[in-house]
């Protein structure tokens, strides 16, 4: 038994074979030629939602952040770090939660201009993807600068973070850093 | 192949849960491999390599979870790697780690597998990261259905198992499942999933993790704990589908026992080896890798099951632990395995230890039952010796 594929409305405009159940030859069934040709695809988008779950380190951190807050963690060297890490970088033991608050000022350690940016960007105009290291850090955050034009952007100019009013725990809760003097 | 010995000297598991959600993945991770450190008592800078082992990376969303994991693994400016061969891939992992010690590569390495399945969906990522898989028991059901009818098995078999290991499982306090009511009433009115799998003969979907540390024979003698000892390793795999592929004894399956015994000097399976802890997802595969690694004859293996002889107080105990069945963290089940064998031959397997285990084999499967990884751990390294 064949299946015949029922007529279409030209305004479905949807292609693609349809086979037949079982045993049989399959019939074809030519798409209407009133169906333009940019018209015969369709796309079909599945999204499936994954779960992080953040451990001591990370979820303070975030909800630093939400408070308005941004914190680094001391390693076993004195050093502090921030972003925080759940390990000491050098002897992989595990870091004590002792969390130190840092910035909101900063140094741009290194920096690169985005001249189109795109909808998945941070800012929706030129920016700078920046290295910056936080008054307080020994290491360096990479976050947005949001300075105007490229020729703003320093290696070893000040920035300072300009937070977002409604902050949900998210490292965008910083909309961008953008030069100390600007703000 | 090895041109030394090489034993394992620190082993440490999670509790397996349906959720870890107090730690990140890296944490969860980190806390088998500190309990295998702790095992060992060693440090992290004591350690030379890493090998890393889990399943497919849309199980979790995270790609190449191995860079990430290096600091959380005390990896940093070490040599680390990530090993994968789908459900099998943590008895490949170990096997890798033991080989790195037995060539003499390394003299201590630690090796690591873990899944986090409450973090993603595994049968979505199975499918390729489609919806409308039909899911492993989907592939595996017309295969346990054509080992019952070739074999003639009654079809509580499947349920027997599914108790026996429910059973064991409440005497591990590292499993997922604790079912202390499990009956084979239970089991056989439990929805049928894939027939003829039921539910509760069905694995369930865990967050866990498991590591060990091998070292070699200097090492093992330095350790503070009796070192189960690697007797044997083996390797196998083949295409998923080609004619005339037998599904349920895969010739790969076959030749991968028989490398180990061999390796091993095991020429009566049933006979030397005291303990085994073999990659049991859905009931029916007890049966049926006992007769696919020729420890018991065709048609044999579910007489195994149904006089007892797999029992936990048996002659030949199938998964003390509970087996996958009871804890399923898919990119650990497999070291799971060979862990919980080592453990066995350690005397450290706690309320579900068997007495007197001295031979233990472990045995991991992956994707279409087409990758095999299997070893044999021992008590001392001649363990089998003293059995004949």
């Amino acid at each position: 038994m064949g299946l015949t594929r029922p007529p279409r409305s030209p305004e479905r405009g949807v292609g693609g074979g349809w086979a037949p159940t079982c045993g049989g030859k399959p019939e074809r069934v030519l798409l209407p030629s009133t169906v333009p040709a940019d018209k015969r695809l369709t796309t079909h988008t599945i999204e499936f939602p994954y779960t992080r779950t953040l451990g001591p380190v990370y979820s303070a951190f975030l909800t630093g952040m939400r408070d308005g807050q941004i914190l680094g963690i001391k390693s076993r060297d004195g050093r502090v770090l921030c972003p925080p890490t759940e390990w000491d970088p050098n002897t992989g033991e595990g870091l004590e939660t002792d969390f130190v608050e840092v910035g909101p000022g900063g140094v741009v350690t290194t920096w690169a201009w985005v001249t189109e940016p795109t909808s998945k960007h941070p800012v929706d105009h030129p920016f700078a993807f920046a290295l910056i290291k936080l008054d307080g850090a020994d290491t360096a955050l990479l976050h947005a600068v949001d300075a105007g034009s490229m020729d703003t952007m320093q290696t070893g100019m000040r920035v300072t973070a300009r937070w977002k009013a409604d902050r949900v725990g998210h490292i965008t809760d910083v909309e961008a850093f953008v030069p100390e003097a600007a703000k | 192949m090895s041109s030394q010995a090489a034993a394992v000297i620190g082993i440490g598991q999670t509790k397996h849960k349906k959720k870890r959600d107090d730690v990140s993945l890296p944490g969860l991770v980190r806390e088998a491999a500190q309990r295998a450190l702790d095992d060992a008592e060693l440090n992290w800078t004591d350690i030379d390599a890493v090998v890393l082992g889990k399943a497919p990376d849309p199980f979790e969303g995270v790609m190449m979870p191995e860079l990430s994991m290096a600091d959380a693994l005390g990896a940093n400016g070490k040599p680390m790697m990530r090993v994968h061969t789908a459900g099998s891939v943590g008895g490949s992992t170990a096997l890798v780690a033991t080989h790195l010690v037995q060539t003499g590569v390394h003299d201590r390495v630690l090796t690591v597998a873990y899944e986090k399945q409450a973090e993603g969906n595994a049968q979505w990522g199975l499918a390729g990261g489609r919806s409308g898989g039909m899911g492993a028991g989907g592939i595996f059901a017309p295969w346990m259905r054509t080992y019952i009818n070739k074999s003639g098995a009654p079809e509580d078999i499947g349920w027997k198992v599914a108790v026996k290991d429910r059973q064991n499982a409440c005497k591990n306090p590292y499993a997922h499942l604790h079912l202390p009511d499990i009956s084979i009433e239970k089991v056989k009115e439990s929805p049928m999933l894939w027939d003829p799998i039921h539910f509760l003969e069905s694995c369930p979907s865990s967050d866990g993790a498991v590591a060990m540390v091998l070292t070699n024979e200097a090492g093992a003698k330095k350790a503070p704990r009796k070192p189960a000892w690697v007797l044997g390793t083996a390797m196998r795999s083949e295409l998923g589908t080609f004619p005339g592929r037998d599904t349920v004894r895969p010739q790969a399956g076959v030749e991968c026992a028989h490398m180990v015994f061999d390796a091993a000097g095991i020429t009566n399976p049933r006979e030397q080896i005291d303990i085994a802890e073999l990659y049991v997802p859905f009931s029916w595969y007890e049966p049926m890798w006992l007769e696919g690694h020729d420890i018991a004859g065709p048609g044999e293996g579910w007489r195994m099951v149904e006089d007892g002889s797999t029992q936990i107080t048996g002659d030949f105990p199938v998964n003390p632990s509970g087996g996958v069945l009871s804890s399923n963290p898919i990119g650990a089940s497999g070291m799971l395995r060979f862990a919980e064998a080592a453990l066995q031959v350690r005397g450290e397997a706690g309320e579900h230890q068997v007495a007197d285990a001295h031979v233990g084999l472990a045995q991991a499967y992956g994707g279409a039952a087409q990758y095999f990884a299997m070893w044999v751990v021992g008590s001392s390294l001649d363990a089998v010796g003293a059995r004949k």
